[in-house]
């Protein structure tokens, strides 16, 4: 039986959490997360645009129960200060914003947690809404800069003007081909507008080419690798 | 050495005398000057002859000034960049452009081609389908790839193209289409009054026929007042300004579709910029400005190469500085024609006549003119043209019929006008016919459009000015936005009478349609035989069909067959035009999305790890999934393959199964919900445990079969087949939303959240005990077949579900997919010692064939459960999504077709999916069908070939001999019908 420490992908002896179960074979090795998009980091040379990956977010989706929708924001408010807004905007309270996807349904963005994220929440709301964890299933990239919203246009069917897409609207649409829940951040400190892109994991490194396409003309140097490539032969169907 | 700019003006015009651009053509070089079009820098040096006509390969000029060009058809570029068919008149001209004339050979001077024109009596309308008729087969082989030799236009240069194109979406309260006067005071209207404005010019310049008429706006040269609209416009900031942007298509809600040469003006485009961008922009409202594109005169000799519109010029000496002829004669049936006589005079040409066909006109035009020492012909025509290259002269008819011959190198005509209208009509209005200015102009307009200016129909400049300025405001009123508009721009009201000049029968080499050879003589002739209606004109004639789609010729055309019919032109209307309006690059449709980008590719979070194991991939929908991974020394995929499924049979095996569609099912009412969408009953379903169900489509059809496992009492996790993911989780959605909205469920998709991997085969219990070690308890009491499990491990939550597909003792673990691809290695590396294998997609299907378990190739929409020996599963004790229409005849029919297994007589025999069942001795007709192969296999447990199959009374027919008959391979192979279920039929295995 092979030592479980020195399993390739298993963090190295001392990375570790500390109090981490370690049962059996495994003991002592926690497995290494790799982000959607292998922690992207990249900005066109004179900053116009600006991606960074939002690594180790809690991600989830929140659908209220049928008719607990009133409870559920009551909840919100009384334990994390949060006042749910409706429709297709994100509703923030410290480090948890909620963003409107549908009809009684949210896509929850925790600041840290992982996976465990979706756990303290579905607790905080058990009985009145179904809490999914997502925390693997997006890579959430932050946009920024000058630039952002002439990128965006290149395949986001949606109109970004600020008086039409103010601060804190959110809409579930496309770049290019792939699917993408799209909110307007905070602005940046410098004041710039920003934007949260969330792509599912396995459309990472389609969204990165046409990300990287669209801001071609920007600059947009290219990050590093962007984790799991294409490499490999691919055979067609007979 | 370059030539001098023999007919460049010293001063006129909006060309930068001191940037100069080089540029060849036809391997010449030639000197041009910024702000040149590639029409108007041959012009200045003095260049007539640019190119030889589609049919008859004569000798073409420039006749216009802008995108509706018929003749000046160049290829543009060298090498990959090649472009044909670029009009010379809308190429902005760029240091080291290189143009090539076309449908020439061996030079543009000496055309052999030219022999067509002798031929001209034989090649008329409908020429080919006359003569080229027998033998029937010779069409595609050998007729039409000489015809398309002999004839036609430019040749692309056939290699990839090295560029970029790229889409992108805008959004605005106001879409000015066309930046010439109207649309200028449109957007400015607009534009202050606080409207978010775009401007789109299919020109570099701004200004339009502001740029290329003397007149005067607000009591500015009408250049200079643009150039000030364009700077007020450029500060406001609301409005976008897109030059090089031509709007080719209007579409429901308001969209529009443009495209904008983004790079074209370049010799290469710059590092990252595409060479052309394709936008969609979403307009409240739009004015239509687009202008109007002067209409030609048919008469003898009217193609050769020093006949020219006379609005264009016009543009030539005012916005090129160009003087197009020195001797010249003007053929003009409206007042407006008479402006080129006095604007080229001014420049210094000699205006040895104006030819005007109707009796009378404005006195002062007359008196003008004859102050300018030319010869007026009232009532008079044009009966000839001369000069073998280009224009040496003209032979006039006066009204008494006498005629003269003139020496000139330049004849101008004007015809009137028709107004640029296509965009009204691309959601189905009909233009409307204007006896006033003998045109079609907007008949109704798509919703929220209006239409100012010349595309109106409004020819003078100050009517055209007001028009433009209310369109803007009212737009912007609509929109809601309340600034100050300004006051509309104020211009004179020009003399802009005519009278229609038709075409009629009779003239001889008179082209209507310069692009595709079209004759009067060819019209009169669709109408002796027949092709009167003008839809059958344009086809039989081609009258239209070409890349300026008709801009010039279809209504003298449509009007010469009236004249034929003796019916007015609006009862024998016109063509429809469709979008796009102006030619659009595929590349440009297509965008970034090309090449093996035409589609996303999803990859699994193990996909670097089954790279790095040296998988094969293969698309399974947007997906790539490892097919199989060779090891060395293996000789062909078979090989692999093979050994691959006994590593799973024998030993242990992993596959990545992250591409199963995992649908999060939540809520009080989940079991009952569950029990509605299966066939089969799930609110029973213990907690811990998981069942193989199967859902059916509304019509009683399977829909897709898979598992569900109960992790809580109000929380199960469905999977469904890779192909269905989506498919299930939007009829899924439907039914809890539509069907029965009370319901008290909540539905996610989960597939990407978790990373999943079935270890399968005899070994995978000790691979499990050894990578889990105290974190969970495998053994067969604690997690037997069928159960399902959640804990954690390895600091991550991990769901363990003990399920097969292989018929082996096998599991599936899932992780939260960032942890999918370290739990692809532990697993290699927990496994070592046990020899275990990754096994694709191709062992996986080989591992449930033989086992008879069903995929896509029997859930094929066409299948019910009982064909494919799943009847039992349907409960009688519920109601469920498809129960009523299954029960119908047609699907309980006994002779229907249903699964079975088949094995050939010959143990070396091999089948092939898709091969037909027939019984011994039976031809292979339809008639004697009985069914077919879905699935073939070499099963390696057996040592031969082996397949599922769907037949006609199948479990019927167990032990029956049948052939399997492949018509496409050729194969005919005797078969014996057996049971579906090849390995372990008692379930021994995966109960271990």
């Amino acid at each position: 039986m092979p030592e479980a420490a020195s399993m390739p992908g298993t963090s190295r002896p001392g990375t570790s959490r500390p109090g981490t179960p370690s049962p059996g074979a495994a003991a002592e090795a926690s497995l290494r997360p790799v982000p959607a998009f292998g922690g992207l980091a990249a900005s066109s040379p004179d900053g116009r645009l600006v991606v960074r990956e939002r690594e180790g977010l809690g991600l989830a989706t929140v659908t209220a129960r049928r008719g607990r929708g009133g409870d559920l924001a009551e909840v919100l408010r009384a334990s994390r200060g949060l006042v749910l807004r409706p429709g297709p905007t994100v509703s923030r309270a410290g480090d948890l914003a909620l963003v409107g996807t549908g009809p009684e349904t949210w896509f929850a963005v925790g600041a840290g947690g992982g996976w465990r994220f979706s756990r303290a929440l579905a607790a905080t709301l058990a009985g009145l809404a179904a809490v999914a964890d997502q925390s693997s299933g997006y890579g959430v990239l932050r946009l920024s800069g000058p630039a952002v919203r002439a990128v965006l246009a290149k395949g986001v069917p949606v109109d970004l003007h600020p008086s039409a897409f103010a601060a804190g609207d959110a809409a579930v649409t496309l770049a290019g081909h792939v699917g993408i829940v799209l909110w307007r951040a905070e602005d940046r400190a410098d004041g710039e507008e920003a934007f949260d892109v969330a792509v599912f994991r396995s459309y990472a490194e389609s969204f990165r080419h046409w990300l990287f396409a669209s801001a071609a003309e920007f600059g947009l140097a290219d990050g590093p690798a962007p984790g799991p490539g294409t490499a490999g032969a691919v055979s067609r169907p007979a | 050495m370059r030539d001098v700019q023999s007919h460049r003006l010293d001063a006129a015009g909006l060309v930068d005398r001191a940037r100069p651009l080089g540029f060849r053509f036809d391997g010449r070089a030639y000197e041009g000057f910024l702000g040149d079009t590639l029409a108007s820098a041959l012009l200045a040096n003095g260049v007539r002859l640019v190119g030889r006509s589609f049919k008859y390969h004569r000798p073409r000029g420039i006749v216009t000034a802008g995108p509706e060009e018929p003749n000046a058809l160049v290829a543009l570029r060298e090498g990959a960049r090649r472009e044909p068919n670029s009009k010379a008149t809308a190429v902005e001209l760029f240091d080291g452009l290189s143009a090539r004339s076309q449908n020439r050979w061996p030079s543009l001077a000496f055309d052999a081609g030219a022999v067509n024109g002798l031929l001209a009596p034989l090649l008329v309308a409908g020429f080919y389908y006359k003569t080229f008729k027998w033998p029937s087969g010779f069409w595609e082989r050998v007729y039409e790839p000489a015809i398309r030799r002999a004839a036609g236009l430019g040749r692309s240069s056939g290699l990839p193209d090295p560029d970029s194109y790229e889409g992108a979406y805008a959004f605005c309260d106001l879409l000015v289409i066309g930046a010439g006067p109207a649309g200028l005071a449109a957007a400015l209207a607009a534009g202050r009054a606080g409207a978010r404005v775009i401007l789109c010019e299919e020109d570099f310049a701004l200004g339009g026929r502001l740029l290329c008429e003397r007149d005067a706006v607000d009591g500015r040269p009408a250049a200079a007042w643009a150039a000030r609209a364009v700077a007020e416009l450029a500060t406001l900031p609301g409005v976008t300004l897109m030059a090089r942007t031509a709007v080719f298509g209007a579409y429901d809600g308001g969209t529009f579709g443009a495209v904008e040469k983004v790079s074209d003006h370049l010799a290469v485009p710059d590092p990252g910029r595409p060479r052309q961008r394709l936008w969609r922009i979403a307009a409240r409202r739009s004015v239509l400005a687009a202008g109007a594109i002067e209409r030609p005169l048919v008469f003898p000799g009217n193609d050769r190469p020093g006949v020219m519109m006379a609005a264009a010029s016009r543009s030539y000496v005012n916005r090129f500085g160009v003087l197009p002829g020195r001797r010249v004669a003007v053929l003009t049936a409206t007042d407006d024609g008479w402006r080129a006589a006095f604007d080229l005079a001014e420049r210094g040409a000699r205006i040895e006549a104006v030819i005007d066909p109707r009796p009378a006109g404005p006195p002062a035009l007359e008196e003008r003119a004859r102050r300018l020492g030319a010869r007026l012909l009232r009532g008079g025509r044009v009966a000839g043209t001369h000069g073998r290259l280009g224009l040496t002269g003209v032979t006039v008819a006066a009204a008494g019929g006498r005629t003269e011959r003139l020496p000139v190198d330049l004849l101008v005509m004007s015809g009137g006008y028709n107004p640029n209208l296509a965009l009204t009509t691309h959601l189905g209005a009909r233009p409307a016919w204007s006896e006033e200015i003998a045109a079609f102009v907007p008949g109704g307009l798509p919703p929220g459009m209006s239409v100012a200016g010349a595309a109106r129909g409004t020819l003078s400049l100050g009517a055209a000015l007001r028009e433009g300025h209310a369109a803007g405001r009212e737009a912007a009123e609509a929109c809601g936005l309340g600034g100050c508009a300004g006051e509309a721009p104020r211009a004179d009201d020009e003399a802009a009478g005519l009278a229609a000049s038709w075409p009629v029968a009779g003239a001889r080499k008179a082209f209507v349609d310069f692009q595709h050879d079209v004759t009067v003589a060819d019209v009169a002739l669709a109408h002796r035989e027949g092709f009167r209606s003008v839809e059958l004109l344009k086809r039989y004639t081609t009258l239209g069909m070409a890349t300026d789609q008709g801009k010039l010729s279809n209504l003298n055309g449509h009007a010469l067959m009236a004249g034929l019919l003796g019916r007015p032109i609006p009862e024998v209307g016109t063509t429809a035009a469709r979008a796009p309006t102006v030619p659009v690059a595929i590349g440009a449709l297509a965008g970034h999305a090309r090449g093996r980008h035409f589609k996303p590719t999803r990859l699994t979070a193990g996909h670097a790890l089954a790279a790095e194991r040296g998988a094969t991939f293969v698309e399974a929908g947007q997906w790539l999934r490892p097919q199989w991974f060779a090891a060395p020394g293996e000789a062909d995929w078979l090989a692999t393959v093979t050994r691959e499924v006994r590593a799973v049979r024998e030993a242990v095996g992993i596959c990545d199964v992250s591409t199963l569609g995992k649908i999060d099912v939540q809520g009080p009412d989940a079991g009952a919900f569950l029990d509605r969408v299966y066939v089969n009953g799930f609110s029973g379903l213990p907690v811990g445990r998981a069942r193989y169900g199967v859902m059916l489509r509304e019509d009683g059809f399977v829909l897709d079969d898979g598992t569900a496992a109960r992790l809580a009492p109000d929380h199960f996790v469905v999977s469904t087949t890779t192909a269905n993911a989506a498919r299930v989780m939007k009829h899924l959605t439907y039914c809890a939303q539509v069907l029965w909205p009370e319901a008290d469920v909540q539905l996610a998709s989960v597939t990407e959240a978790w990373a999943q991997y079935a270890v399968a085969g005899p070994r995978a219990r000790r691979l499990l005990e050894a990578l889990l070690g105290a974190a969970a308890d495998v053994s067969d009491a604690a997690l037997p077949f069928m159960g399902a499990r959640e804990f954690e491990w390895a600091g991550v939550p991990v769901r363990l579900f003990r399920l097969s597909f292989s018929g082996e003792l096998a599991y599936e673990i899932a992780v939260p997919a960032a942890y999918g691809d370290a739990l692809g290695r532990a697993l290699l590396a927990a496994g070592a010692f046990l020899g275990v294998a990754p096994y694709g997609s191709e062992a996986l299907g080989v591992l449930r064939i033989e086992k008879g378990h069903v995929a896509g190739n029997e859930i094929s929409g066409t299948t019910t459960a009982g064909d494919l020996g799943l009847g039992r599963l349907m409960s009688r004790k519920k109601d469920f999504v498809g129960r009523a229409l299954a029960g119908r005849p047609g699907l309980v029919d006994p002779d229907r077709l249903r699964l079975v297994g088949l094995r050939p007589l010959d143990p070396a025999g091999r089948l092939s999916g898709g091969a037909h069942l027939l019984a011994p001795g039976a031809a292979a007709t339809t008639a004697n069908d009985l069914g077919y192969v879905t699935s073939a296999a070499f099963s390696p447990s057996l040592g031969r070939w082996i397949a599922l199959a769907l037949l006609r009374r199948g479990p019927e027919r167990i032990g029956e001999h049948l052939r399997a008959v492949d018509l496409l391979r050729g194969t005919d192979v005797p078969v014996e019908v057996c049971p579906p279920v090849f390995v372990d039929p008692e379930g021994v295995r995966l109960h271990a």
